[in-house]
């Protein structure tokens, strides 16, 4: 989880492009190894176990330790080991930056000690950390003044960055978010949730990422932009925000209800309400999420 | 097997790809398929499904309206509701028309066979 948040701190600091930043990740992510993969490796489950665990994941916003404890697959201890394996270190990312020439060993070792007194990142249980961290990089986001219902739009984009992680890969970076009067769009498909307040909700990427996005999701290699790509978009985007409104009615009995997803190309999407983009840059390219609160 | 007509009725392509994939492989190939509720009342219609899987939300008409349309056309009619996640509301309100059984996406197999086996054993 540390490289998200690392790669978002050396953005805002200027240290590095979005561009050099991408590549880092490509590096990186030939390396990038999923939870699952790990624990069939380990022989601590089967396939087969650590498939059932990905199909509950869809159910319960939990993570993949925690249920795989829950179902009596991993004992805490396991999982205790297996994160210490998962974790990819921050300093993988600098080591690439200085391998690189964008950074020198000593501009790297001043950043992080400046990353981890800002992020206060102390040696604590590894499990608490990932969660933490979360609500960390949602803190040092930048998040525009005129958001409405702050809180709400956290909760929002924590399950977000959960569900990236859980489902795409976790070898990704948020920009910062930036507010709109209206988005131009590539490939579109959006989603509207409403009751006790209404959103309009979508992903916008190129037909590149969309391959590869899709790829990742449905755990099939996708060779063109194709019907099922599109349909991959839209089964995301419908999981999240379906996630998101089991967590609203169990945490808050807040009701809310999911309309059909729709799909669009080079559309503008535009509501009465400003739209908020965030631009989220995975080593195959960068998905852009976009959200725009229509009721409160 | 041949003769069993079954009908798939859902938005997503990729949600009836994967449940196809999976009958198939229970060994029943004989597919009407649906992308929204409309479509799916009058295939019924057209071709009486021994077993029909609906989805919930939906274009047009939804599932639980599209279940009201076939139960009122035939009252014997076998619907399998498939449900998302965060539709907890809508697959009470389909159960409440008369679906016989749910089943939940991402599918798993041995759920659809379960289902199957429930609906066609000792036929």
């Amino acid at each position: 989880m540390h490289t998200q948040f690392f790669g978002n701190f050396l953005l805002n600091k200027g240290i590095i492009t979005p561009e050099q930043l991408i590549e880092a990740l490509k590096v990186q992510s030939s390396t990038h190894k999923k939870f699952g993969t790990l624990a069939i490796h380990s022989g601590y489950m089967s396939a087969s176990e650590v498939a059932d665990v990905y199909i509950t994941q869809t159910h319960y916003d939990k993570r993949f330790g925690e249920l795989a404890v829950e179902l009596g697959y991993l004992t805490e201890e396991q999982v205790d080991k297996l994160l210490t394996i998962q974790l990819p270190n921050y300093m993988l990312l600098g080591q690439i930056l200085v391998d690189h020439k964008i950074l020198t060993h000593i501009e790297l070792e001043n950043l992080i000690t400046e990353y981890k007194s800002e992020y206060e990142i102390y040696e604590l249980d590894l499990m608490e950390e990932q969660k933490t961290m979360v609500d960390k990089l949602l803190a040092h986001l930048y998040l525009p003044e005129d958001l409405p219902d702050t809180q709400n739009i956290i909760s929002y984009l924590t399950l977000l960055f959960n569900n990236l992680v859980r489902f795409i890969g976790e070898d990704f970076t948020p920009l910062n978010l930036m507010t709109l009067p209206e988005v131009p769009t590539n490939f579109c498909v959006s989603q509207v949730v409403d009751g006790a307040f209404s959103f309009l909700s979508a992903l916008d990427m190129d037909h590149e990422a969309a391959i590869a996005f899709a790829s990742r999701y449905v755990d099939e290699e996708f060779e063109e932009f194709d019907e099922y790509v599109s349909a991959s978009m839209e089964d995301f985007l419908n999981l999240h925000n379906g996630l998101f409104s089991v967590n609203m009615s169990n945490d808050y009995t807040v009701e809310l209800h999911l309309q059909p997803p729709e799909a669009h190309e080079n559309t503008v999407l535009s509501t009465e309400a400003p739209s908020y983009l965030l631009p989220v840059i995975y080593s195959f390219g960068t998905i852009n999420f976009i959200f725009s609160v229509t009721s409160e | 097997m041949e003769n069993i007509k079954i009908l798939i009725c859902d938005d997503s392509v990729l949600a009836r790809k994967q449940l196809k994939d999976i009958i198939k492989k229970c060994g029943y190939d004989n597919f009407i398929e649906a992308s929204n509720g409309q479509e799916a009342f009058d295939l019924y219609k057209e071709h009486q499904p021994d077993l029909s899987f609906l989805d919930i939300v939906m274009p047009v008409k939804d599932g639980v309206e599209a279940i009201r349309d076939i139960r009122g056309f035939d009252s014997k009619a076998y619907i399998v509701v498939v449900s998302s996640v965060g539709t907890q509301t809508q697959l009470k309100n389909a159960i409440l028309e008369g679906a016989r059984d749910f089943v939940q996406k991402p599918f798993s197999s041995s759920a659809i066979a379960e289902i199957l086996k429930g609906r066609f054993e000792g036929r």
